[in-house]
């Protein structure tokens, strides 16, 4: 962690709004980033960036800067997207109708037809990842979605590097078999 | 697929991921040269990645973040304000540890001081319906007194048969 960014913590710390600000303008993205990749839906994944970094500022004192404070952020954003879809799971969501109408006039540069297209593929893709195991879908995003190293998402996620490889080889596996038909499998078995 | 396929298998993630050594890198490259399976295993991995990664870079671009920073704020400023009870601690000027010290012997004391006064404070008057009566009965041949305490139901009488003697029952 830089002087300038240990510096910035601390002033937020101290109930500098300022600080906060810039905290949120560095963060905002890598954190929407986190939770559209995990939820893949945009009110929802604006939901969890406020909820994430109320968390955040809320529990910021608590910060000693023994890790570094972007995997804190990633932490806690993979954990917020995680328990949302938990909660979401439980309670009723919009109609199939409703989505689809909110998908097609949020994409208005698009032709009708390939904005269906892409909401067909978002679903099946929002299905497949509900199906992965929280560890997989974590790392499915971290990587293929964010771009972490496997270093950073061994240190966001708290394991070894050899786990975030065996993690990222079965979810892109069974994501491959999920969504079959709208990717291509590889060769291998 | 080949034999040595299954041996370049990890690598082959691990280089579609830039996590390979240079070393690494030459043997998968070599591999894909001459085998069809890994390369379009290589190809839907990346097909896999677009279709995760392609609509969250459309989306993200179309955020401002606007309305959400303004949410946040009002949160933490809902947060900031201080509570009745934190204005009054805040009045007096005291910190919590100071507070626990003054105020639990402050308090043993005012205690005291109330048990101490509050016989004192509320001690009990006798009313009328509760006081006693005498009656003195001046006679030629014997003086009487009565004396009747409504309470306990107790009646003394004195006789007085001269100025020397007296009995009482």
């Amino acid at each position: 962690m830089g002087y300038e960014e240990a510096d910035l913590i601390s002033r937020c710390q101290m109930g500098d709004q300022a600080a906060m600000k810039e905290i949120f303008d560095q963060y905002r993205e890598k954190v929407y980033r986190v939770a559209y990749g995990v939820v893949r839906h945009r009110e929802e994944a604006l939901d969890i960036v406020q909820e994430v970094f109320i968390k955040l500022f809320r529990t910021i004192g608590n910060f000693k800067g023994k890790s570094s404070f972007y995997t804190y952020v990633y932490r806690t954003a993979m954990n917020t997207a995680i328990d949302h879809v938990r909660k979401l799971k439980k309670s009723t969501s919009l109609s199939f109708e409703d989505e689809a109408e909110k998908y097609l006039s949020d994409s208005p540069e698009k032709r009708p037809d390939q904005a269906a297209m892409d909401k067909e593929l978002e679903d099946k893709l929002k299905e497949a990842l509900a199906k992965l195991p929280d560890d997989q879908r974590a790392a499915i995003v971290f990587r293929e979605v964010e771009g972490l190293s496997y270093q950073e998402m061994a240190k966001a996620m708290g394991c070894s590097m050899g786990t975030v490889m065996s993690r990222l080889h079965y979810g892109r596996k069974k994501l491959q078999q999920l969504l079959r038909g709208y990717v291509k499998e590889g060769g291998k078995t | 697929m080949k034999d040595s396929c299954s041996s370049i298998s990890r690598l082959l993630e691990k280089h579609f991921d830039r996590e390979t050594t240079v070393d690494e890198g030459i043997l998968v490259q070599d591999h894909l040269r001459q085998c069809t399976p890994c390369q379009a295993q290589l190809k839907s991995m990346e097909e896999l990645r677009t279709t995760l990664r392609t609509p969250v870079d459309e989306t993200v671009q179309k955020e401002t973040f606007a309305w959400v920073w303004q949410k946040i704020e009002r949160e933490i400023q809902d947060r900031a304000k201080p509570s009745w009870q934190e204005s009054i601690r805040a009045w007096f000027g005291l910190s919590f540890p100071f507070r626990r010290r003054v105020w639990i012997p402050a308090v043993a004391v005012a205690l005291l001081i109330i048990a101490i006064t509050s016989p004192l404070l509320f001690k009990e008057t006798p009313s009328h319906t509760e006081l006693s009566i005498v009656e003195y009965v001046e006679s030629h041949t014997n003086n009487v007194m009565v004396f009747e305490s409504e309470k306990e139901n107790v009646a003394v009488i004195w006789l007085f048969e001269g100025p020397e003697g007296e009995s009482s029952t």
